[in-house]
C-alpha cells in the first residue's frame, strides 16, 4: 500500500517535471524563436506530461485491480502443492470410509425415488389428478436427502481433522495444512480464508479467526506480495522515465503537438462516454440474464407472465419448499400502473399545459420571472415527501369523502390519491417541456395570426398549440415515463393489494411497488419469487425505452420543422 | 347579402369614391401626425407625419434600424404585442383615430393587413391558411363560399395555378416565393383596405421577386400598398411614393420619381446614390 501511494506522487511529480522539460526543449527546438513551432510551447509540455504520467499510471492502476488476486493465487498454489501428501491420504481414507459409501448408497437410492415421485407429480398434474400427496412425499424426500447430505460432509470433516494432525508440528507444517484447508474448502469458504489470512499478514481488516495455519497462509503471501509491489513500482518508474526521455526526442519544431493532444482529449472524451454506454448496456443485460433465470423457473410459460390475471408471488422460506411458485401473473400490475398513471395524467396534463401556456403567452416577464422558477422548485421536492403528503392528508381526504358520498368501501390507500399527488409531481416537468417548445414556435407566426387580426387565445389554439403539437406531444410520452417508473409515491400511498380493477378509490399496486417489495428484506435470492422482480424491472424497463425514444423523436420532428 | 358581399360592395364603393382620376390626385387614406414610439426608454421614431393616398404603393426606405419597421407596425397596433413598446401621436385611416380605446385593434388588423420579411405560413394546409382570417372574422356563411374566397384571394395573388390540386397539403410545404405569395392571399382574403408589406421580398431569388413585385402593382388596384424595402430599384419600380427615414425621423417624402431624381435633403442624396456611411 505504502509503497504504491508514494510510487504515485513520486509520478506525479515527474508528470510536472514531463510539462517542464517538454516546453522547454520547444524553446531549445524553436532555437528562442517560439513562432517558428507548429504549436504552442505548452501543448509540447502537456503532450510529454501525458506521456510520462499515463501509461506508468494505467501499470500502477493494473497492479491495484489484479495484484491481490494474483498474489493470492500464487501463495495459495505453492500451498497446495506443499499439502499434496495430505490430501493424497484424505482421498484413500474417503474411499475406504464404511460410513461414507454406505451414505452415499442411501443417497442414491433417494434421489431414484424422488425422480420416480416426481414423474408420478408431473403425470397427475397432466391428468388433473390429485397432486397434495405427491407433493408432500416429495418434500419428505427432499428433507430426508438434505440430512444425509449433511451427514456426508461431517463425516469428511472428521476424517480431514484425523488428517490434518499428522503433519508435523512445525512451519512446514501448517504451511500444508493450509493449503490442505485451502484444497477442501467451497468457494465462499475459501474467500473468507483469503481475506482471513490477509487480514492477518498485512493488517487489512480484522480476522474473523485465528490460527496458525491461517498465519503460515499469510506469511507465504508476503514475499510474493513484496516482489509485485516492488516490480510494479520499478516498472511504472521505469515507463515513465522511458516516456519522458524517447518523447523528449520527437520534439522538434515540425511536431504537431496541439493535434496530438487533440487526439488524446478526444479520445479521452470517448471513452467516458463508453463508460457510461457500457454501464448502461451492462445493466440491461444483466436484467435480461436474470430474467431469462426466472423465465427458466416458472417453465417458459412467458404467456403466463405477460397475460396472467393473479399475481401471488408466495414467500420461498427455503430454496426446496414444495409449491415455492406462485402465480406469476402480471396483468394486475400492468393494469394498477396504467390507472395511477392515468389519473396523474389527468392531473399534470391539463395543469401543466396550461401553466405553460399561460407563462409564455400571457404573462408579463415580471410575473414569468418569479413563476417559472417557483415551480421548478416543485420538481425539486423529493419524493418521498409527496408520498406521506398523499398517504397522511390526500389519502385520508379521498377515503372520507367517498365515504361521505356514500362509497362506504373507501380505503386510504387508494389509486385516486396516489395518482393525484403523482399529478401534481408531474406537473412542472410538463410544463416546464411545454414552456421550451411554445418558446421555440417562431415568433413569426404569431404576429402572423395577430396581424389577421387573431386574439390572443385564437392565435394560441389556431397557430402556436397546433405547431407546438408534436413537441406537446413528446412532452407528454417523457411525462407518462415517469409516471410509469415512479416508486416511492406509489409504495407509500397505492396499497399492495394486486387487484385488477379500474376503480381509482380500491388500493392497487405497480410494477415499481412490486419490484420493491420482492427484493427487499430476507430473500432467497434465487427462487422465481425474487427472480420475477428482474422479468418485471426488465418489463418496465421496456416500456420507458419505448415511450422515450417514441417521445424523442416526436420532439426532434418538431425541432427539425422550425430549423 | 352576406357579410363577406357586403365588404366586396363595401369596397369597391369606398374605392370609386376615394380616387379622383381627373384630377389626378389622391385621396388620403392613412394620416398621422407626431407619431413617437419609444422601446422602454429607448425611443425609436420621434414625431413622424405622413399622408399617405390611398390606392397607391407607397415606399419606405431608409438604412437599417431607422424606424420602418417601427413605424409600419404602429399602423396596424401590432407595437401592442411587445410588452415595453408606447406609441403616442395620431394615426389616421380614412379620418378615423388608430390609437383611439373604442378602436378594437383585432377588427383594424383586419382592415389593416400586413405582409412579413419571412414568410409564416400557419402551420395547416394551404386552403386552411387563406381560409383562416374569413374564418375567424366570420366572412363565409357556408363552404361554398368559404371556397369561393379561397379561389379569389389564391388568383390574386397569382398562386392559384400552381396550388389548385394541392389545396390540402401543408403550407409549408411551398418555395419560398410561393409561401410569400400563400401569405399575400392570405391578407388578402380578409379584403382589407391597406395592405403592409416589411420588406416582402429579402428572402426571395429575383424570379420570385418579379412575380410579387408584379403582384404588388396589380393589387394597388384595389388596395392601399405599404411597403418597407432596401432596394432602391425595388422602390423605384413599384411605388408612386416614397418616404425616406433616418435615425427614427421622417427626412423627406414624395412622388418617388422626385425622390430619386431630384432629392432635396443631402442625407435622402447621399442614401440613395450608396454614399451613406
Ligand atoms: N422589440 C424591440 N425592443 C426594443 N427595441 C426595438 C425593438 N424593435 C426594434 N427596436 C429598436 O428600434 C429601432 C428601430 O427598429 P426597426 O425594426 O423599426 O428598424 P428598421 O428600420 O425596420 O430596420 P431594418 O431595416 O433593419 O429592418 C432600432 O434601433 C431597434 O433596435
Ligand atoms: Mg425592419
Amino acid at each position: 500500500m505504502q509503497i504504491s501511494v508514494y510510487v504515485a506522487l513520486a509520478l506525479l511529480v515527474l508528470t510536472a517535471i514531463g510539462y517542464l522539460v517538454g516546453r522547454r526543449q520547444a524553446f531549445v527546438a524553436a532555437a528562442g524563436r517560439p513562432s517558428e513551432l507548429h504549436s504552442l510551447p505548452s501543448y509540447y509540455g502537456y503532450y510529454l506530461a501525458l506521456w510520462t504520467g499515463v501509461p506508468a499510471l494505467i501499470l500502477l492502476a493494473l497492479y491495484g485491480l489484479t495484484g491481490t488476486s494474483l498474489v493470492n493465487t500464487l501463495a495459495m498454489g505453492e500451498l497446495e502443492r506443499e499439502a499434496a501428501p495430505l490430501i493424497r491420504a484424505y482421498d484413500t481414507q474417503l474411499a475406504q470410509d464404511p460410513d461414507l459409501s454406505r451414505l452415499n448408497d442411501a443417497i442414491a437410492q433417494l434421489e431414484a425415488d424422488a425422480q420416480v415421485a416426481r414423474s408420478e407429480l408431473d403425470k397427475a398434474r397432466r391428468d388433473g389428478g390429485e397432486v397434495a400427496a405427491y407433493q408432500r412425499s416429495l418434500g419428505d424426500l427432499t428433507v430426508e436427502l438434505n440430512r444425509l447430505q449433511g451427514e456426508i460432509s461431517q463425516v469428511q470433516d472428521r476424517i480431514a481433522a484425523s488428517i490434518a494432525v499428522r503433519a508435523p508440528d512445525n512451519l512446514a507444517g501448517d504451511r500444508a495444512r493450509a493449503g490442505f484447508e485451502y484444497w477442501r474448502a467451497t468457494p465462499d469458504r475459501r474467500d473468507l480464508f483469503l481475506t482471513d489470512a490477509r487480514a492477518l499478514a498485512f493488517g487489512e481488516g480484522f480476522a474473523s479467526r485465528n490460527s496458525s495455519a491461517l498465519i503460515a497462509a499469510g506469511d507465504a503471501m508476503r514475499p510474493w506480495d513484496e516482489m509485485f509491489r516492488w516490480s510494479s513500482a520499478g516498472l511504472a518508474m521505469a515507463m515513465a522515465l522511458g516516456g519522458l526521455t524517447w518523447m523528449r526526442r520527437q520534439i522538434t519544431v515540425t511536431f504537431r503537438a496541439r493535434n496530438r493532444l487533440e487526439g488524446v482529449v478526444s479520445f479521452a472524451l470517448f471513452a467516458m462516454s463508453g463508460i457510461a454506454i457500457l454501464t448502461t448496456l451492462g445493466i440491461v443485460l444483466s436484467l435480461l440474464f436474470e430474467s431469462i433465470r426466472f423465465f427458466a423457473a416458472i417453465d417458459w410459460r412467458i404467456h403466463e407472465f405477460l397475460f396472467g390475471l393473479q399475481w401471488s408471488p408466495q414467500i420461498a422460506i427455503r430454496a426446496d419448499q414444495v409449491g415455492q411458485t406462485g402465480a406469476f401473473g402480471a396483468v394486475p400490475l400492468f393494469a394498477g400502473t396504467a390507472l395511477i398513471t392515468l389519473v396523474a395524467m389527468c392531473v399534470a396534463v391539463p395543469v401543466g399545459l396550461f401553466a405553460a401556456i399561460y407563462l409564455s403567452e400571457y404573462a408579463s416577464s415580471r410575473f414569468r420571472a418569479i413563476a417559472k422558477p417557483v415551480l421548478e422548485i416543485l420538481a425539486g421536492v423529493p419524493t418521498v415527501v409527496y408520498g406521506f403528503f398523499a398517504l397522511l392528508t390526500v389519502g385520508p381526504f379521498i377515503r372520507d369523502a367517498a365515504v361521505l358520498l356514500g362509497y362506504e368501501d373507501a380505503v386510504t390507500q387508494s389509486a385516486l390519491s396516489a395518482g393525484l399527488v403523482m399529478g401534481i409531481m408531474i406537473i412542472p416537468f410538463v410544463s416546464s417541456l411545454s414552456d421550451d417548445v411554445i418558446n421555440a414556435v417562431p415568433q413569426s407566426l404569431r404576429d402572423g395570426a395577430y396581424a389577421m387580426g387573431a386574439t390572443k387565445s385564437e392565435a394560441v389554439r389556431h397557430v402556436v398549440l397546433p405547431a407546438a403539437l408534436p413537441g406537446i406531444v413528446g412532452a407528454i410520452l417523457l411525462a407518462v415515463s415517469r409516471a410509469i417508473g415512479e416508486t416511492m409515491i406509489v409504495v407509500m400511498a397505492a396499497g399492495q393489494g394486486a387487484n385488477l380493477t379500474a376503480n381509482p378509490l380500491e388500493s392497487v399496486t405497480t410494477i415499481t411497488v412490486q419490484i420493491v417489495m420482492l427484493i427487499t428484506g430476507d430473500q432467497e435470492f434465487e427462487s422465481a419469487k425474487t427472480l420475477s422482480a428482474f422479468a418485471l424491472a426488465l418489463v418496465l424497463f421496456a416500456l420507458t425505452l419505448f415511450l422515450n425514444i417514441a417521445a424523442l423523436r416526436v420532439v426532434e420532428r418538431f425541432r427539425e420543422r422550425y430549423e | 347579402m352576406t357579410a363577406y358581399e357586403k365588404l366586396q360592395a363595401g369596397a369597391s364603393v369606398r374605392q370609386e369614391t376615394l380616387y379622383h382620376p381627373v384630377e389626378g390626385s389622391y385621396t388620403t387614406k392613412v394620416a398621422t401626425k407626431n407619431v413617437t414610439v419609444h422601446y422602454g426608454d429607448k425611443s425609436a421614431l420621434n414625431g413622424v407625419s405622413i399622408e399617405i393616398p390611398a390606392c397607391t404603393v407607397t415606399s419606405f426606405i431608409g438604412p437599417s434600424g431607422c424606424g420602418k419597421s417601427t413605424f409600419l407596425r404602429s399602423i396596424n397596433r401590432m407595437n401592442d404585442t411587445i410588452d415595453n413598446a408606447r406609441v403616442s401621436g395620431s394615426i389616421l385611416i380614412d379620418g378615423e383615430e388608430v390609437n383611439d380605446r373604442n378602436v378594437d385593434p383585432v377588427v383594424l388588423r383586419a382592415r389593416v393587413g400586413m405582409v412579413f420579411q419571412k414568410p409564416n405560413p400557419f402551420p395547416k394546409t394551404i386552403y386552411e391558411n387563406v381560409a383562416y382570417g374569413p374564418r375567424i372574422h366570420g366572412l363565409a356563411a357556408d363552404k361554398d363560399q368559404l371556397d369561393a374566397i379561397v379561389e379569389t384571394s389564391l388568383r390574386k395573388a397569382g398562386l392559384w395555378d400552381e396550388v389548385a390540386d394541392r389545396l390540402d397539403q401543408p403550407g409549408t410545404s411551398l418555395s419560398g416565393g410561393q409561401q410569400q405569395r400563400l401569405v399575400i392571399a392570405r391578407a388578402i382574403a380578409v379584403n382589407p383596405e391597406v395592405i403592409l408589406m416589411d420588406e416582402p421580398c429579402s428572402a426571395l431569388d429575383p424570379i420570385a421577386t418579379a412575380r410579387i413585385e408584379e403582384l404588388i402593382d396589380e393589387l394597388r388596384e384595389n388596395y392601399t400598398l405599404i411597403i418597407v424595402t432596401h432596394s432602391m430599384a425595388q422602390a423605384a419600380r413599384v411605388s408612386q411614393m416614397t418616404a425616406f427615414f433616418h435615425l427614427g425621423s421622417l427626412v423627406e417624402y414624395g412622388p418617388t420619381e422626385e425622390i430619386f431624381t431630384n432629392p432635396r435633403d443631402q442625407r435622402t442624396q447621399d442614401y440613395i446614390t450608396g454614399r451613406f456611411g
